[in-house]
């Protein structure tokens, strides 16, 4: 009998089979391990956290956060391909950062966010009676947001529609600067926007306005509710721009991209922000809320000709929503939950909270760190005095929680330019708009249920 | 002839008679040892081979078969409810205009930098076989962007062709010249075909290798015969290079249709940067993306890359069945053992 029998080549394949598969199968199993602590053998935990590059910039601001919290950081640079995929795998990182505006629904209604409501009640640094209102973007109870559990918070925030304009570029077109109090109209800001753009040859050298900062879908959302109506359906299952107050938001949009005065679906910035152009002389108006003043304030010479004023309006609803609320959540197969919320307490409500509120990068999202707002130079009061003004008019815009911005801005930005270049009617854009956007809502409520 | 003498198995012995195997000698091992021989040498095929065959099974076979389950469903990668959808994805495949049409642009942009490519590589190769001073150095500067990663060259092209900043405008600026926009339509796919020009060094550095292999007896007896330097290249230069550029073209074809390079010269490699991609550039694999990432219909986008598996697999076959005739070898890959072997010009 010849020994090679016991291990014929069809047996070692099926054994290699079984074992790579095994080998899968484990590490998947060690995705869903419970709330096992990350070690280094050192004792320390480690805490995997996906957040921006420039979060902590070098190494040095790296390790004092380290020591400030007592653990090991595993800094994974975020990267929503990357976190969706981990998702999917089942070994999430620790501490996300996300948009609370138009993240949350997406991901609590897949039950992937960890429920923080506990941790807030027994928490003496976050308490639920400190939280800016801004933090109910991070809530949802499955039906709609600004309500239900919490399951992040937001590090900052702006109220996204508000505007910023160059005073230098109004003189020298010999035009009012807008009102500190009194909201303009998306007409008289359009009106403004084609005055102050600057041709050379036929092509734009100086924006007069960008209309949007944080995308179109969600600027769509606000004008449409300050023009009284909502996108979205009652049940967040489907959007109607053909409703006469999306339709009007939706033919404004198309308006401005025809004019070609700024950045659009059709002309998109390359820098993909506002923050070099208008630095360049190259923007009269930006549409970014308070947050951008932190790079203003940065440079004298800009803040010098820089002001800040409230959201324009479409109809009679002075609202005022931010479409970001960028913060942190812990996805529900994190292994370290009681380090995530330890760092939870120490970036939102320790020293790194109190150097934000006090850089002008956003407002706080815990109101007892209001008073830290930087109000020294006249451009900072007046910054302040008009986001002062514009809280009240604060309210969340529940998002859906079937799709994510990005196929919803997908959508927009495969239709728009067609029907601009065509010049389609607005109800016919509104018609395709709806017919693609709901077919991928509808995939988005099969899943979910 | 000694019986000690080696003799191959199976082949006749000087006597006429059929050798046997060799058998074990007198004080050699026996059956058993025969046995360990052979086994060791199937321990170490396993040992050897092991690696390979548990890397191919994690790495390829599970991801593929798991890929080809999920083009079944409507999964998004992270909900519970998805469900078994049969073939419904791959009918959305073959009907949905816009997946179509991407699938059109990636034909057109194969179509146009596969010969592109192909024939600047081989020009090059060319110019560098010429012997002239610096030889070497002008090789290595040529191969060099074939050696920067692909994110790296599409950076590089972004930060060139920046609108604002780039280097492009700023040479247009100095001639007063106005700039454009380079990196959105219409002149974003230009952009896209220069940069997989770019990296024609690769093809180059594949010709020049073939080139060298032709044998030079046979363009000193062309030159005897009176050959000009035309009819040299293409009657022995193409002919013998033809394998090496049939070569070329299969795997050309295989990365231009995978081409990721629109995302990574957009504005950022992410869900919300699918959307800034120029339509002119919104080839299959950046199809392919947003269906995965954006808009979460994992399922979907499964049954899109294997459709593309498919259609590289037809691709290829056409291919071979286009090149016979056009490809010649000095030796065929596919031997036949009644016919005399193969000459130059497969005649």
């Amino acid at each position: 009998m010849s020994t090679t029998t016991s291990l014929d080549r069809r047996r070692f394949l099926a054994v290699s089979a079984g074992t790579a598969l095994a080998a899968t199968g484990l590490s998947a199993c060690a995705g869903t391990a419970g709330n096992s602590t990350g070690g280094t053998g050192s004792g320390k935990t480690t805490l995997t956290v996906m957040t921006v590059q420039n979060e902590w910039p070098d190494k040095k601001a790296l390790k004092a956060a380290e020591e400030a919290l007592g653990m090991n950081l595993n800094v994974i640079i975020w990267d929503p391909t990357k976190l969706n995929a981990m998702l999917a795998a089942k070994n999430p990182p620790d501490v996300v950062r996300g948009f609370g505006a138009t993240e949350t629904p997406y991901f609590a209604a897949r039950g992937l966010m960890t429920d923080l409501d506990s941790y807030f009640a027994k928490s003496s640094v976050l308490k639920a009676s400190d939280l800016d209102p801004v933090n109910d973007v991070w809530r949802y109870d499955g039906k709609k947001q600004g309500a239900g559990p919490r399951y992040g918070m937001a590090k900052d925030y702006s109220q996204d529609s508000m505007f910023w304009y160059r005073t230098d570029l109004f003189e020298a077109a010999k035009l009012d600067a807008p009102s500190a109090t009194e909201p303009i109209s998306y007409d008289e800001w359009l009106d403004l926007g084609k005055k102050l753009v600057k041709r050379r040859l036929g092509k734009v050298k100086v924006y007069g306005l960008n209309a949007t900062g944080m995308g179109v879908f969600p600027q769509l959302m606000g004008m449409t509710a300050s023009a009284g109506g909502s996108l979205f359906a009652e049940d967040l299952a489907t959007v109607d721009f053909s409703s006469p107050e999306a339709l009007k938001a939706l033919q404004w949009y198309l308006d401005y991209a025809k004019a070609d005065i700024g950045p659009s679906v059709s002309n998109p910035n390359p820098d993909g922000w506002d923050g070099p152009t208008y630095q360049a002389n190259r923007m009269a108006m930006s549409c970014n809320g308070y947050w951008f003043g932190g790079l203003i304030g940065g440079d004298p010479k800009l803040a010098a000709v820089s002001r800040f004023a409230p959201a324009p309006q479409l109809g009679s609803h002075r609202v005022s929503s931010c479409f970001g609320a960028t913060g942190f959540w812990i996805p529900r197969d994190a292994k370290n939950k009681e380090a995530s919320w330890k760092f939870f307490e120490w970036y939102f409500g320790g020293k790194p909270a109190q150097e934000r509120a006090a850089s002008g990068w956003g407002i706080p999202s815990l109101t007892s760190l209001r008073s830290k707002m930087p109000q020294t130079s006249a451009f900072q009061k007046q910054a302040f005095q008009v986001q002062e003004q514009e809280l009240p008019h604060f309210s969340v815009l529940s998002f859906t929680p079937y799709a994510q911005q990005a196929a919803l801005e997908g959508v927009l930005s495969k239709v728009l330019p067609g029907a601009l270049k065509s010049g389609t009617p607005a109800g016919k854009v509104a018609d395709t708009l709806n017919s693609r956007m709901n077919e991928q809502l509808a995939q988005g409520k099969e899943l979910v249920g | 002839m000694s019986t000690e003498q080696i003799t191959a198995p199976g082949a006749p012995s000087p006597s006429g008679e059929t050798a046997a195997r060799p058998g074990p000698r007198a004080g050699a091992p026996t059956g058993r040892g025969r046995g360990s021989l052979t086994t060791r040498r199937a321990f170490s095929f396993y040992v050897f081979a092991g690696p390979w065959v548990l890397g191919f099974l994690a790495l390829t076979a599970f991801p593929l078969g798991y890929a080809l389950w999920l083009s079944l469903t409507n999964s998004d990668g992270l909900s519970n409810n998805s469900r078994f959808v049969g073939l419904a994805n791959y009918r959305e495949v073959l009907t949905d205009p816009e997946t179509l049409s991407s699938l059109a642009r990636t034909g057109v942009f194969t179509a146009i930098t596969v010969p592109l490519t192909l024939a600047a590589g081989l020009l090059l190769a060319v110019l560098v076989n010429q012997p002239i001073r610096a030889r070497g150095l002008f090789r290595t500067l040529l191969y060099l962007p074939a050696v920067v990663p692909p994110v790296g060259a599409a950076l590089t092209f972004k930060l060139i062709f920046d609108r604002d900043s780039g280097a492009a405008n700023g040479f247009l600026d100095a001639l007063n010249i106005d700039g454009v926009s380079w990196l959105m339509d219409p002149y974003a796919r230009w952009v896209l075909i220069t940069l997989t020009l770019w990296g024609a060094g690769n093809a180059m550095i594949v010709s020049l290798a073939g080139l060298q292999d032709v044998p030079k007896e046979l363009y000193e007896a062309a030159r005897i015969d009176g050959a000009n330097t035309w009819q040299t290249f293409t009657r022995i230069t193409l002919p013998l290079l033809s394998p090496v550029l049939f070569f070329q073209v299969i795997t050309g074809i295989i990365a231009a249709v995978q081409s990721f390079l629109p995302l990574l010269i957009s504005l950022d490699p992410t869900p919300r940067g699918v959307t800034s991609v120029p339509e002119g550039n919104y080839l299959f694999m950046i199809h392919v993306f947003a269906q995965y990432f954006a808009n979460g219909r994992y399922g979907y986008a499964s049954a899109m890359l294997w459709v593309l598996f498919l259609i590289i697999i037809a691709i290829t076959f056409l291919v071979f069945k286009l090149s016979k005739g056009a490809v010649f070898y000095a030796v065929d890959p596919e031997p036949d053992k009644t016919s005399r072997p193969r000459t130059l010009g497969g005649k």
